[in-house]
């Protein structure tokens, strides 16, 4: 019984099952890998919220969800200048390639900035990790933080990640493949944040 | 061709020169399999000092140890342990047990040296990722042993690291202070290392299979070593959120994992509206695919070597393959049976019970397996083989008590006793060690090109399978007599008399542990008097034995291995010899 | 070494349709959210619609449609009984308010 499609013919080595350079077989693991990590944040998120009687809903849309709801859009458009790098790396334009993934850099960093201003904005009116300025269950300012934090940070690592693919792609350093598996941590980023923004703003907005 | 071709033969063209480059900074999968090894070995020594302590002063908890005050003059004035300390040695023991040696050896060290060459490839997917992982381990570990030298010591709160005692900082008790933040952080960073080393063994055995090394034609040990690390990849990932949580906990004021109104140590804790069972959750979904994490690679190491002795293959390999894959998917669903008295909802139970208990079949299946495929078979005794059955042996003992705890009835009265100190080490702490001193004496011809002394081997394993079963099956009965665990002494009517038993089992473990000194020696003799070993000493027939002992920098010298037969073709009727190797051109009908 | 970047795709205009979909999809979440539907509710829909953007999201933008289906097979049930697994701690999270001594 043969598990895998056939010998390469020409081949060195066998086909791999999935038919895609090893890069990207490694960042789909890890988007698989970091997802779970994600979901057991969030499950833990729930899990104390459904057991806390005086859970907060402290946002209203103004500021709190439309800031939301621009930081979504961002994050959304910059998922699109990434394909249209990865389409460009693909086509062989590098200097197309290469600006749009300085424009989805940017846009990456334009978000961090908007949410580094949100929390400023939060922890003056009294949020903490351990504090709810309304009186509710502090486990709101825990998990609000370490959600958003912890999206924030892979959201940094990927504006860095960019960074380097942007420096380094018009030299060569880095090929498509290696735009590709980027796209594929930073649409993941993008991910995550579609779960992030309903259930930690939408389901607290007053 | 993927692109994991090209880096990896342009990887093979250049060696490395310079003793950092060579033995330091290695991006060489057999390097770094050596250096994970190599912490191992440290980390058991360590981890095995610790079970000693803990045993004399179980068996004579008045006594003065000499030294010890100087490790802790809090945690054991006059070189005697305070309960408190017991207890810090006890978490630490099992920290570094579970982590640092039986996650790190049998798939780290064995999986990093042998995979890549059992599938015919120059090395591992990510050289460079592979050696970033080792030093993210050793810089965990690291992290680890800090914490025995700052003030406070070690935490006490065992390896599973419970909340609230775990999250509430120094109050909770000695060790509880930084100790625990140190513990916290250096698992997250263990975390992040496994999940690095998962993406390296999952792309190696998908992309870089030479050509005719079709997922079928796998050894067993690969097939282990990747399926444990598809379990990996998830079960870490979980434990890292968990860890970070704790952290916060700690240090950030959150309330995650500790209630309102806690007092302790008469001061009311300022957390509010946590839940310690939401870590038990968090952490048992980790920490029973991590026991499987530990067992499998060892089950995958134990049926690639016995069909070498038997000179058969074993009696199904391909259902083997199905059993292991089986163990691991179950794994995720039984994590409940750790909380069966937690204050789980008790219709959870049966929930984790069931599958609890389904998950002893494909285990039971791989024992009859071996069993069966042994009997009939004329095995050759070395060492290695010996260590097989013993590690058949020592999986069924343990194996069995699992039988029981699985069931929350009995379980409720067994949970937290000696009798699940006896499961869980003799399937971890017995079997998994068990299958890497088979491997060692395996495949240390193969690593360093010399053969370890058999008589010494011998010895070893005999004196350790007697004494594995003098330490732990004593412990069945201590458990069903009511003996709790991690209590540091025995002061109560009904354990008063058990004292004698546990100091039987103190003098069996100092014995057993006297007779890992046999081992070493035979390391240190062997590194420098072995006899030379040809290229396949043991006539076996995978991709290993294809090539030099040891291995030249890129495995196979420049060539690309061409593999024409399944792993495991032993005493074949019309082959030409009494083997036949994968590599062989010798293709035989199989009926 | 061409790789034989194994990923055909449609066009940028084809992507920018997606991503005004999703934003839709986000549009409707705040509507939703807006009429102010028990908790319960809200949470059942909120969750249906970030399943479905975050289906798109891999679909197009991740471009699992255009791998083998073998990845698409592999990666996505092992994800949906891991998560599926986690659920096993919801009945301790319901348990919990009637169990706690102190409010707040």
């Amino acid at each position: 019984m043969e598990f895998t499609a056939g010998h390469g013919h020409a081949g060195l080595m066998e086909e791999s099952p999935y038919g895609i350079p090893s890069g990207k077989l490694a960042i789909w693991c890890f988007v698989l890998s970091d997802a779970v990590t994600f979901a057991a944040v969030l499950f833990a998120y729930g899990y104390l919220r459904v057991g806390s009687p005086d859970w907060s809903t402290p946002f209203s849309f103004s500021p709190s969800i439309l800031n939301g709801i621009v930081m979504t859009f961002v994050l959304l458009t910059s998922g699109l200048t990434m394909l249209a790098a990865v389409e460009a790396a693909k086509a062989g334009r590098t200097s197309a390639g290469t600006r749009w993934l300085w424009a989805t850099c940017a846009l990456g960093a334009l978000f961090a900035v908007l949410h580094l201003l949100e929390w400023r904005r939060m922890i003056e009116e009294g949020w903490r990790l351990f504090q709810n300025p309304t009186g509710g269950a502090v486990q709101f300012g825990a998990a609000f933080f370490s959600v958003t934090g912890l999206h924030l940070l892979h959201v940094v690592g990927g504006v860095v990640a960019l960074l380097i693919m942007a420096l380094g792609f018009p030299s060569g350093k880095y090929n498509r493949t290696d735009i590709e598996v980027t796209g594929i941590y930073w649409h993941f980023v993008d991910l995550v944040w579609m779960f992030v923004f309903p259930l930690m703003y939408l389901m607290n907005a007053k | 061709m993927s692109e994991a071709t090209a880096h990896a033969a342009t990887h093979q063209h250049t060696a490395p020169t310079g003793f950092f480059r060579k033995y330091v900074f290695s991006v060489d999968h057999k390097v770094i399999g050596l250096q994970y090894y190599g912490l191992g070995l440290f980390a058991v020594i360590i981890g095995m000092i610790l079970s000693w302590l803990m045993r004399l002063h179980l068996g004579w908890s008045t006594l003065a140890i000499p030294g010890l005050e100087k490790l802790s003059p809090v945690g054991a004035p006059g070189n005697v342990m305070t309960p408190e300390y017991y207890l810090s040695l006890m978490t630490m023991h099992g920290t570094i047990m579970v982590f640092f040696v039986l996650t790190n050896v049998p798939f780290a060290g064995f999986g990093n040296y042998f995979l890549p060459i059992q599938v015919g490839a120059a090395d591992m997917a990510f050289p460079r990722m592979n050696m970033m992982s080792f030093w993210v381990t050793l810089s965990a570990f690291l992290v680890l042993m800090a914490a025995f030298f700052v003030s406070g010591g070690p935490p006490l709160s065992g390896w599973t690291a419970y909340a609230p005692l775990s999250a509430i900082g120094q109050d909770a008790g000695p060790g509880q202070g930084l100790g625990q933040t140190l513990w916290a952080v250096s698992i997250a960073i263990f975390c992040v290392a496994q999940l690095l080393g998962a993406l390296n063994f999952i792309a190696t055995t998908l992309d870089l299979r030479t050509r005719g090394m079709s997922l079928a034609r796998m050894p067993l040990s690969t097939w282990a070593w990747f399926i444990t690390s598809v379990i990996g990849l998830m079960a870490f990932a979980v434990l890292l959120p968990a860890c970070i949580l704790l952290f916060l906990d700690r240090v950030a004021g959150t309330s995650f994992f500790v209630p309102s109104g806690l007092v302790v140590s008469d001061r009311l804790q300022p957390h509010t509206g946590g839940s310690p069972l939401l870590w038990q959750h968090l952490f048992w979904f980790f920490g029973h695919p991590e026991v499987y994490i530990a067992i499998l690679p060892a089950i995958g190491i134990v049926s690639h070597i016995l069909p070498a002795f038997m000179r058969k293959p074993m009696l199904g390999t391909r259902v083997l393959i199905g059993c292991m894959a089986a163990i691991g998917f179950l794994s995720y669903m039984v994590w409940g049976h750790h909380m069966f008295v937690s204050g789980m909802n008790p219709f959870s139970a049966i929930l984790f019970s069931v599958p609890t208990l389904v998950i002893t079949i494909p285990a039971t299946i791989a024992t009859l397996l071996w069993i069966g495929s042994v009997y009939g078979a004329r095995l050759r005794i070395t060492t290695a083989s010996l260590f097989c059955l013993g590690f058949v042996s020592v999986f069924i003992s343990g194996g069995i008590s699992g039988f029981f705890l699985a069931q929350p009835s009995i379980d409720t009265y067994l949970h937290a006793t000696y009798f699940v100190v006896a499961h869980f080490h003799f399937v971890m702490g017995v079997a998994a060690i068990f299958g890497m001193f088979a491997g060692t004496y395996f495949w240390m011809p193969k690593m360093i090109g010399r053969m370890m002394n058999e008589s010494l081997g011998k010895l070893h394993f005999w004196i350790t399978f007697v004494g594995v079963y003098c330490i732990f099956m004593p412990m069945h009965y201590l458990g069903l007599a009511g003996n709790v665990r991690r209590y540091a002494a025995f002061t109560d009517d009904f354990l008063v008399p058990l004292i004698p038993v546990h100091q039987f089992i103190t003098i069996a473990a100092l014995v057993t542990g006297a007779a890992q000194l046999i081992f070493l020696f035979n390391l240190v003799w062997t590194r420098f008097r072995g006899p030379k070993a040809s290229d396949n000493p043991w006539q076996a027939t995978s991709l290993e034995w294809s090539t030099t002992s040891p291995p030249p920098f890129d495995n196979f010298g420049g060539k690309q291995l061409v593999v024409h037969n399944e792993a495991y073709l032993y005493g074949v009727q019309g082959a030409s010899g009494d083997y036949v190797m994968q590599t062989s051109p010798e293709t035989v009908a199989q009926d | 070494m061409s790789s034989p970047d194994s990923t055909p795709g449609p066009g940028m205009k084809f992507f920018v349709a997606v991503w005004i979909g999703l934003m839709c999809i986000v549009g409707i979440e705040v509507v939703i959210t807006y009429s102010h539907p028990p908790a319960r509710q809200l949470l059942v829909w909120l969750l249906a619609l970030a399943f479905l953007e975050a289906g798109i999201a891999v679909w197009y933008f991740m471009h699992l449609k255009y791998e083998r289906a073998a990845l698409v097979w592999s990666a996505i049930p092992i994800l949906v009984f891991v998560v599926f697994m986690l659920d096993h701690i919801w009945p301790d999270a319901f348990r919990l308010i009637s169990m706690r001594f102190l409010s707040n």
